[in-house]
């Protein structure tokens, strides 16, 4: 079976797989973009020395500094609502069925 | 930045009980209470210890909610970990990592123990300086053009012949100037690390933030080693006065150079 049968025995099933596949993927990469907080959290370091620098005062840091914390908040949410995990809040040591072979 | 690690599994929103968590900022050696003022997280709480046999982490009290990484939340978890830091050997935790009960605090301290105490034993007496290295691209490469004379001849013919014509010439410079750069900074890069490791236990170098910083590093040094650090830090940074920027900083806890994992799970 594979792309030869497809195209040989199905032709329909060809396209509509292929745009299955294209909708799973951007999909995926929605999902990547909503769930991830690197990009902030770059951006927050950038933020940082800047201010170190002097490049920016503590009033433009402070501005900047809420619209990032208002993305992650967002990007945690997300996280919440797609049932990742989400970092913070509070936390215990995993009580977990493999903890003989830990560490 | 913070190297021991926390995966929650699965942590809980942003739902708000009432106090009763405890915010932990490292752990510690230590066989008594000890107490460090009022200085904590979320409007200047009071830092003291929980203990477990020999071992003791730093917290707060905490309603159990997820602290945003703010200026003024990041500075208060600083504090607290310079503060402990005068005193004492510490593991840092990463930031906002918050515990529903004292008990599950002891509950971290016991199963972690071995890890704990062999970290703290080979941290003992060592202290993280963080180096970044900025250099302003202008600058650099108004030198480059002085001195490369591949580059010079480029320039002269680009300004000499028409816009259809010195597209290619155009780009040529540009892969010439990148390539140049990055030849001598990595140059820098490489000098300042051999200047600099030989007074330091350890080094590690991180990514670089933003596009003007051309090192972005750790080091780790022995407190009876700090003077000569400093020293080092300072005559590597006048020997570049004129091209680049030090920013140097600490004696920070050793977020860099502590790698646990703990396998922490969402409290309900």
């Amino acid at each position: 079976m594979g792309l030869l049968s497809n195209i040989l025995f199905f032709p329909v099933t060809g396209p509509v797989a292929g745009i299955r596949w294209a909708l799973g993927k951007v999909q995926a990469v929605v999902e990547e973009e909503l769930t991830d907080d690197s990009s902030v959290k770059r951006e927050l370091m950038e933020l940082e020395m800047l201010l170190e620098l002097g490049d920016i005062d503590d009033a433009e840091y402070v501005r900047r500094e809420a619209a990032l914390m208002q993305r992650l908040r967002e990007v945690r949410e997300w996280r919440e609502r797609l049932g990742k995990g989400v970092s913070g809040g509070p936390v215990r040591v995993a009580r977990s069925e493999d903890e003989g072979n830990a560490g | 930045m913070a190297d021991l690690q926390i995966s929650p599994v699965d942590a809980v929103g942003s739902g708000i009980a009432p106090d009763g968590g405890k915010y932990v900022y490292c752990i510690i050696r230590s066989d008594r209470q000890r107490e460090f003022g009022a200085i904590g997280i979320g409007g200047g709480q009071r830092v003291y210890t929980v203990a477990f046999h020999d071992l003791a982490a730093v917290v707060s009290d905490t309603p159990i909610v997820i602290y945003d990484p703010t200026r003024e939340n990041v500075l208060a978890h600083e504090f607290v970990n310079e503060t402990v830091m005068k005193e004492h050997t510490v593991i840092p935790m990463s930031f906002g990592t918050v515990f529903r009960s004292e008990d599950d605090v002891t509950e971290l301290l016991r199963s972690t123990y071995q890890a704990f105490s062999d970290v703290l034993d080979k941290m003992k007496d060592k202290i993280e300086f963080g180096l970044k290295v900025l250099w302003d691209r202008e600058k650099v490469i108004a030198n480059l053009e002085r001195e490369n004379d591949e580059i010079r001849r480029l320039k002269d013919e680009i300004s000499r012949h028409t816009a259809s014509s010195t597209y290619f010439a155009r780009m040529q410079l540009g892969r010439l100037i990148d390539s140049a750069l990055e030849e001598i900074g990595q140059r820098y890069v490489n000098d300042i690390h051999d200047q600099i490791k030989p007074v330091a236990v350890a080094s590690r170098s991180n990514k670089p933030i933003g596009d003007r910083m051309i090192l972005n590093a750790a080091f780790l040094v022995d407190r009876a080693q700090e003077q000569a650090f400093d020293e080092r830090v300072k005559e590597t940074s006048r020997k570049y006065e004129e091209l680049l920027t030090f920013k140097y900083s600490g004696p920070w806890p050793p977020y860099n150079f502590v790698n646990i994992k703990l396998k922490l799970e969402k409290a309900d």
